[in-house]
């Protein structure tokens, strides 16, 4: 049974040719530890490290590469971010479809003392900008938003919430773990401030591998310090960027692969792979339009969706269906709730959750039928009382 | 190459490598030395007689540097077939 993969949301797969060569290429060639010593196997690793910081400061439109700093994961960045930023006192606005990697530090950020305001997004995960204008006020720090709902594929419009921020003087940190290297992001004509984006997921590099975009004369404090080979006569943390932010040895071999990753998405074209998602959601959406009991959450019209979908059929636990999908169709999704539950609060699909297909660059619209077929049958088994289900729960 | 340009970061050594190869410029990236480069262990080897033309490429890209300096390594005299990579 050939796989089909629908969890590009999640992390992609597979990734594209070079990435592996990329990471076996350092480990049998560039094995020294980037900017600590002057030797070639120490600049070769350093080499990898600031060509991969090259190519993602030109993919966002960055115009200085010192501007980005890699961290291990997009939360990994956001902690950079939020934790950096916001200290008791302030006032930050977010919504009510972020992912537990934003939630979960706000939470915290909120014991000591931070004042957070959660602006409820619809049904369909759309940000009504007027609640936000509400919301932002004098002395508002950051407004932090995701780019996509990771559960609902909903697109929030960061060129206006850039705006609305920058108007109240608060700094807008944006979540770009489901779309950089899948959206054109452009941090210099959008006005983002902070873009936190994860490495193995549409930029197709390995896990292990993320950053976060800082624009020049923003001050981020930074929440790891210690060794970073520069200024090493003093025992205090440097300043300047991106040593400030880059404490201890970097993932060398996953940024190469990373480079790789970002190398076939300059290729290809990020725009390609954009009208590339958008149609395999749109024809997901007008194919399983009668499938019996199957609701379809998220907006109504898919340009203002990322690649993902998510949707429940009656009848059935979004785990069950899951497991079916795998086990007799091949075909991989997520249930449940995704490490979003503010998001499923949102949709109403709180507690159960949702089944999540997430689409990428080498998903076919031929898998997209077989997955409609599937559904088709999954639909069919349960109105006929699920006896196929239990037995394949073994 | 008888100039040498010290850095704050090896992020920027390796920025002004990039920046100056890609218009023409004689660069090449060594240990730096412990006198003139305390801050980082890679330094810029280039030609001191292009140090205005260079400094301002540099600064123009926003690669800050730490110092500017005439180097002639005694290291140059030593085994004329040792080369460090780059």
């Amino acid at each position: 049974m050939p796989v089909i993969y629908f969890d590009n949301a999640a992390t992609s797969w597979p990734k594209p040719p070079g990435v592996r060569e990329a990471l076996s290429d350092y480990l049998a060639d560039a094995g020294g530890n980037p900017g600590r010593s002057g030797h070639r196997l120490s600049i070769g690793a350093a080499r990898l490290v600031e060509r991969a910081r090259e190519l993602l400061a030109e993919l966002f439109n960055a115009d200085d590469p010192s501007r980005i700093v890699f961290t291990l994961n997009a939360t990994h960045a956001l902690n950079v971010a939020l934790y950096g930023l916001l200290r008791p006192g302030d006032h930050v606005v977010t919504t009510s479809v972020e992912h537990n990697s934003v939630m979960r530090p706000l939470r915290h950020l909120e014991t000591l003392g931070v004042e957070v305001t959660v602006v409820a997004c619809q049904l369909d995960g759309t940000l009504p900008l007027a609640d936000v204008q509400r919301a932002l006020r004098p002395g508002t720090r950051l407004l932090v938003t995701t780019h996509a709902s990771n559960v609902l594929g909903t697109l929030m419009p960061i060129r206006e919430l850039a705006a609305l921020a920058r108007a109240s003087g608060a700094l807008y940190l944006v979540d770009a773990s489901q779309t950089a290297g899948a959206i054109p992001i452009d941090v210099d004509e959008t006005g983002v401030d902070l873009l936190a984006f994860t490495g193995h997921k549409a930029l197709l590099g390995p896990t292990g591998t993320g950053g976060l975009y800082i624009r020049d004369g923003v001050d981020v404090a930074p929440i790891m310090r210690g060794g970073t080979g520069s200024d090493s006569a003093y025992e205090t943390q440097p300043a300047f960027q991106p040593d400030v932010h880059e404490s201890g040895t970097l993932n060398v071999a996953g940024l190469a692969g990373l480079a790789a990753g970002v190398r076939f998405l300059f290729d290809v074209g990020v725009d390609a792979v954009e009208t590339h998602e958008r149609r395999l959601v749109e024809q997901f959406r007008a194919a399983s339009a009668d499938i019996p009991g199957l609701t379809l959450h998220g907006p109504r019209e898919s340009r203002h969706q990322s690649g993902v979908v998510s949707f429940n059929l009656a009848g059935a636990m979004p785990s069950e269906v899951a497991q079916v999908l795998d086990e007799r169709f091949g075909i991989m999704a997520r249930a449940g709730l995704q490490c979003a539950p503010s998001a499923h609060r949102t949709a109403g699909t709180f507690p159960a959750g949702t089944v999540r297909f997430g689409f990428g660059w080498f998903n076919t619209a031929a898998e997209v039928d077989a997955a409609i077929a599937a559904l088709r049958d999954i639909a069919a088994w349960i109105e006929r009382g699920a006896p196929a289900l239990e037995n394949v729960q073994s | 190459m008888d100039g040498l340009i010290s850095f704050f970061a090896s992020h920027y050594a390796l920025r002004a490598e990039t920046v100056l190869k890609r218009d023409g410029f004689a660069a090449r990236l060594v240990p730096g030395p412990r006198d003139l480069s305390p801050n980082c262990g890679v330094a810029l080897r280039f030609e001191y007689a292009q140090r205005e033309r260079v400094t301002e490429l540099l600064a123009a890209r926003r690669v800050q540097i730490d110092g500017v300096h005439v180097y002639r390594p005694r290291t140059d005299e030593w085994g004329a077939r040792t080369r460090m990579g780059g």
